[in-house]
């Protein structure tokens, strides 16, 4: 799952996926942005087949939270 | 395109990188429309259209429309809805005073679209849609009769430049349901899904094909259970089935309908089957059931020879590219032989379920798909025909000129014509093969030139004794004091091999000559499709005077030019 979201983060970011690491944010990455965003979320549900709160979208601060907020819906399942 | 993810799209995208010559895009919204951006570049760059998108400003459609007017092409999401804020509900509300004004204020901003546009090649408008807030009932309220309103509008007003897109369709082609993201709607305007955009490109692809010149041009076809159902060496005249008052028959005889409609259009129509050529033509001309006339079909390759090496013949003879072949046939064999050796040729097999067959030939069309089809088109069917004529008496002359004074050739020289610009942008947009610069210009542009004061835009119409062949070679020309530049020389192939090409160009110097110009240049961009006129210059006479891989620059002294070699061809002067 972790290779997974790196690889999706790397396309949609264009960053090379060997530079994300829990506290990649949109702090250290330029292309997220709030549309950036809007495209990772789009894309974490349809490539893992889940559906987001909007609770979680708003806690998907880095990289670590986002794998924090991914435990918490695939284990609701 | 549609099994790819979102973020496969963006990488795949990224790494096609764009040349500094990429198909310009810009696209206006009153919504929020960013993912459209890497799904519609990396689309036409699937089709070898290497185009680079940039998106307007949110909510800017007006301001941007002068912006972006210098694109090659713009398309414009006017979201309804968003006209202005919650516009769903308070349309409804609305006194017919309120009414007339909200109208009369968006139609000055189409107005004003439409204009700051006016000279962009091509211009993609969504029609109004009510679509998403008003399925749910079946009634019609004042959001619906608003919307049918300017809809209305923009289809009485829009220039020939604008291309509407019947965005309904789209939506329908998804679900609604699959069309939105309510949730980026609410929180950014985001309206549409990536399933949506993802069909929205799909639909749209078609008119920039065919604005780059890329649309298909001919349909060759199998015969046995392709046309009809049955094999007529094996089941002879009464076995084989295509009537429509038999249930296997009507399926061959919509197909057939299509084929025909295609024809119309000035689609080329062939054969490409393994049969003996008797048993077809018998078909052909006296089975009660064939709905196609012999005139319809252009070329036939009925023989036993391999598809492949047939289908080569076909767009050599007809002089089209390989690549603007679409051809159908029932057999696995056959197409995965056309697949491997003549990849360029799009194929379609028959389907199993042969009820599925017409629709399946109908999803294909929009690769034919041709922006303002001209009378020309439809004449070109009857022109090539002519041309086998030609070629038959060809082989009893001594030399070539011999030849081509028997033809009796005349050409019409017309300069500046204002009813033929639709035909003279068609031809910058489809000529490959003979055509200097391979400049693609749409309808606008052209008029741009009739307007502009050192520019000549010349055409010219030919015929022979055996035909006409109407409006079949452009050139554009480019003045500066004492020197002109050639902007554009091209000339529909199938009136090559006849001199006429020199001959237009002596006209055009005999004018330049007249307007005291000494010096033309010229130059020769190459493209995959036009190295038959690598040389063509040469053989006019201009001085290479530079050379790199992909040009070739050239340089004519006026004064130096001796006239009459062609005087074979008669010249008429236009009106």
């Amino acid at each position: 799952m972790e290779s997974k979201v790196k690889e999706i983060m790397s396309a949609i970011f264009e960053v090379d996926i060997l530079t994300i690491d829990n506290s990649s944010s949109p702090d250290t990455i330029e292309k997220w942005d709030s549309l950036g965003h809007m495209n990772l979320v789009t894309s974490l549900e349809d490539e893992l087949g889940i559906i987001f709160e909007d609770h979680h979208i708003e806690e998907m601060l880095n990289f670590g939270l986002i794998m924090e907020v991914l435990k918490e819906v695939t284990s609701d399942r | 395109m549609k099994e790819l993810k979102f973020s496969e799209i963006v990488r795949l995208n990224n790494e096609l990188k764009n040349t500094s010559n990429a198909y310009s895009i810009a696209i206006l919204s009153n919504i929020t429309v960013h993912q459209i951006n890497p799904i519609l570049e990396y689309a036409l760059k699937s089709e070898n259209i290497d185009a680079k998108c940039t998106i307007g400003d949110y909510d800017n459609i007006v301001q941007d429309s002068k912006t972006f007017s210098d694109r090659k092409l713009v398309v414009i999401f006017w979201e309804l809805a968003n006209l202005i804020d919650g516009f769903q509900y308070i349309s409804n509300d609305l006194s017919s005073l309120e009414t007339e004004q909200y109208l009369t204020r968006f139609k000055s901003e189409i107005d004003f679209v439409f204009k700051n546009l006016s000279t962009t090649s091509l211009v993609i408008l969504n029609k109004f849609s009510t679509l998403i807030f008003n399925h749910h009932f079946s009634g019609r309220n004042n959001f619906d009769q608003l919307c049918q309103e300017l809809n209305n509008y923009i289809l009485k007003n829009a220039p020939a430049n604008v291309e509407i897109v019947e965005i309904d369709r789209v939506i329908a082609s998804v679900s609604i349901d699959k069309s939105v993201n309510f949730r980026d709607f609410y929180s950014s305007k985001n309206l549409y899904s990536i399933d949506f955009l993802k069909s929205y490109v799909g639909f749209i692809t078609p008119i920039v094909r065919s604005v780059c010149g890329l649309s298909k041009k001919a349909l060759i076809l199998d015969c046995d259970n392709t046309l009809w159902n049955g094999v007529i060496g094996e089941d002879g005249m009464d076995g084989i089935i295509m009537s429509p008052s038999k249930p296997k028959g009507v399926v061959f005889r919509e197909v057939q309908n299509i084929v025909k409609h295609l024809s119309k259009k000035g689609i080329l129509i062939g054969l490409n089957s393994k049969n003996n050529i008797e048993d077809v033509e018998e078909v052909i001309i006296n089975h009660p059931d064939f709905w196609l006339s012999n005139e319809q079909i252009v070329i036939k390759k009925v023989n036993w020879k391999n598809k492949a090496e047939n289908l080569n013949e076909i767009a050599k003879e007809l002089n089209i590219g390989i690549d603007s072949l679409v051809f159908i046939d029932d057999s696995d064999f056959e197409i995965n032989l056309i697949n491997e050796y003549v990849p360029e040729v799009y194929t379609i097999q028959v389907p199993k379920n042969i009820y599925t067959y017409p629709d399946m030939i109908r999803s294909k069309l929009s690769l034919f798909f041709n922006r303002g089809i001209s009378e020309e088109d439809v004449k070109r069917v009857r022109m090539y025909k002519e041309q086998s004529e030609r070629e038959s008496i060809k082989s009893g002359f001594e030399n070539m000129e011999e030849y081509l004074r028997s033809l009796q050739l005349e050409m019409t020289i017309l300069i500046d014509e204002q009813e033929l610009v639709p035909r003279i942008a068609q031809l910058t947009q489809k000529t490959n093969q003979f055509n200097l610069t391979t400049k693609r210009y749409t309808e606008s542009d052209i008029s741009n030139f009739l307007k502009s004061n050192n520019h000549s835009v010349y055409a010219f119409q030919a015929c022979d004794k055996f035909g006409d062949f109407g409006t079949t070679g452009v050139s554009i020309l480019e003045i500066d004091g004492d020197k002109a530049r050639i902007d554009t020389f091209l000339m529909s192939c199938r009136i090559l091999g006849r001199k006429i090409e020199y001959r237009f160009l002596e006209e055009i110097f005999r004018d330049l000559k007249n307007l005291n110009i000494s010096q033309v240049e010229a130059s020769y961009l190459s493209t995959a499709k036009n190295v038959q006129t690598k040389d063509f210059f040469e053989s006019a006479k201009f001085n290479l005077i530079k050379e790199n891989e992909s040009e070739k620059q050239y340089l004519l002294n006026l004064d130096l030019i001796q006239q009459g070699e062609f005087d074979f061809i008669k010249v008429k002067n236009g009106k």
